[in-house]
């Protein structure tokens, strides 16, 4: 899955069956280690995700982003169900130089339901 | 005094490249997609690195050049490989949630799975202490240990929930590990499994790795602050340094048998070799972008560092 000028994302193959909610809160312990969705916790070594959905990559204020996140952010890209599904895939290959230490996400139904998990997770 | 002054400068300004002449560097390109994390080189010079994102152990013969891969199940994603007293290598195996060995002649895989009741752990490094027991961090907030000998395992929360990142064992067989998103340091006691938090003395420098060195002094990279530090256990005091550049981060760490700390500074892309006695740096740019050193290991006369955003392993010889 390719980061594609101007921010577009090539659409992932998602999943249309009903995401389970304390599957997608149990696979979020795969990144709770840097993350938080938890209002006030933002002194981890990635960056919260309490309201991601919507949000262009590397901009959240007070945390310091890689410059290939930031690059990524500059060039128009926003954290969306489609792009957060195609870097959970591969984080490394679609951002590459990313410091995010996951080596991704494999099955599509894991990702769905990370990434319903963070949407109901709003500011 | 102007002629010694003048040569002051001229030693000053050749050393450094005195230095980087006695390390000869030679990297070994690996299978593409792998995601190489870290690395470790037995007594036979074998090298094994944990491939993360393809799920296996790698076996590099640095003679040869050959690369063999071994798969650790299809939900693998391994993290940390240590060389154990039995000259295997062990791995804190992250997707399956459980610590493996691999046999090195038989490439057999042996798991032993965490306790189900602690789900999943996010496992991040192994040590050995003198008692034959492994030591392991979790980043989501454990620590535990398994006797091989026995089967038994024993899993403790971490004082202040998650973080806990690399481990090492001191020449005494002490056992520490730092704690990135805790900032901290601690002590673990061998007998009880008790952790004693030893906070460094910067306030949220984001302690990644530690190593000791050959006085069993603890040296600490920060990965928030872009310092390293050092802890000595004898007096409790620390010491710290900034790595050159514009900030820095430092991720990794590792002490030579010279008690030489080697670093990987990622602003920089570049590993740093840190003298304590000269209190000087030296770096070695990658030649590549984005290399990303996660950790650093080796053995005498040899330093390894897996470039995971380059699919490499690095090996700094010294001559």
């Amino acid at each position: 899955m390719a980061l594609l000028a101007g921010g577009a994302v090539a659409l992932a193959g998602l999943s249309p069956l009903r995401a389970d909610s304390a599957r997608g809160q149990r696979l979020f312990q795969r990144c709770f280690a840097c993350h938080s969705v938890v209002a006030g916790e933002d002194k981890l070594p990635g960056p919260s995700l309490r309201g991601v959905m919507g949000r262009r990559a590397g901009t959240l204020p007070g945390f310091r982003f890689s410059p290939a996140l930031s690059a990524a952010g500059a060039r128009g890209l926003v954290w969306t169900r489609e792009s957060l599904d195609a870097y959970l895939t591969d984080p490394e290959r679609f951002i590459p130089g990313t410091e995010m230490g996951l080596p991704g996400l494999r099955e599509s139904d894991d990702r769905r339901d990370v990434i319903d998990f963070l949407e109901r997770r709003k500011p | 005094m102007g002629r010694l002054l003048l040569a002051l400068i001229v030693t000053l300004l050749w050393l450094p490249s005195v230095a980087a002449a006695e390390v000869a560097v030679q990297a070994y390109l690996l299978p593409a997609g792998g995601g190489p994390h870290d690395v470790a080189v037995g007594a036979d010079g074998i090298v094994w690195y944990t491939a993360q994102r393809g799920g296996q152990l790698g076996r590099l013969d640095p003679i040869s050049g050959k690369v063999d891969l071994i798969s650790l199940g299809p939900t693998a994603a391994p993290h940390g490989v240590i060389i154990g007293p039995d000259g295997a290598p062990w791995v804190t195996e992250g997707g399956t949630n459980s610590i493996v060995r691999v046999d090195p002649r038989t490439r057999e895989v042996k798991h032993w799975a965490l306790p189900e009741s602690r789900g999943y752990v996010n496992l991040n490094t192994a040590t050995f202490d003198k008692r034959g027991r492994i030591w392991f961090t979790g980043q989501n907030g454990v620590y535990g240990r398994l006797d091989p000998a026995t089967g038994a395992m024993q899993v403790w929360d971490a004082p202040r929930g998650r973080g806990a990142y690399g481990i090492t064992t001191t020449p005494e067989g002490e056992v520490y590990y730092a704690s990135l998103a805790g900032s901290h340091i601690a002590r673990v006691d061998l007998d009880t499994g008790a952790a004693t938090v030893i906070e460094p003395p910067t306030k949220d420098q984001g302690a990644r790795r530690v190593w000791s060195d050959s006085r069993g002094r603890i040296w600490v990279s920060e990965w928030n602050s872009g310092n390293v530090s050092r802890y000595d256990p004898r007096t409790k005091t620390w010491k710290t340094w900034k790595l050159p550049g514009d900030r820095p981060r430092t991720y990794a760490v590792y002490v030579d048998e010279r008690d030489k700390v080697w670093l990987s500074e990622w602003s920089a892309n570049a590993m740093v070799r840190f003298d304590p006695e000269t209190e000087t740096f030296e770096a070695f740019p990658s030649d590549r972008p984005g290399a990303n050193v996660r950790q650093i290991l080796g053995r005498p006369g040899e330093v390894w560092a897996p470039e995971s955003g380059a699919d490499r392993l690095v090996v700094y010889r010294m001559k």
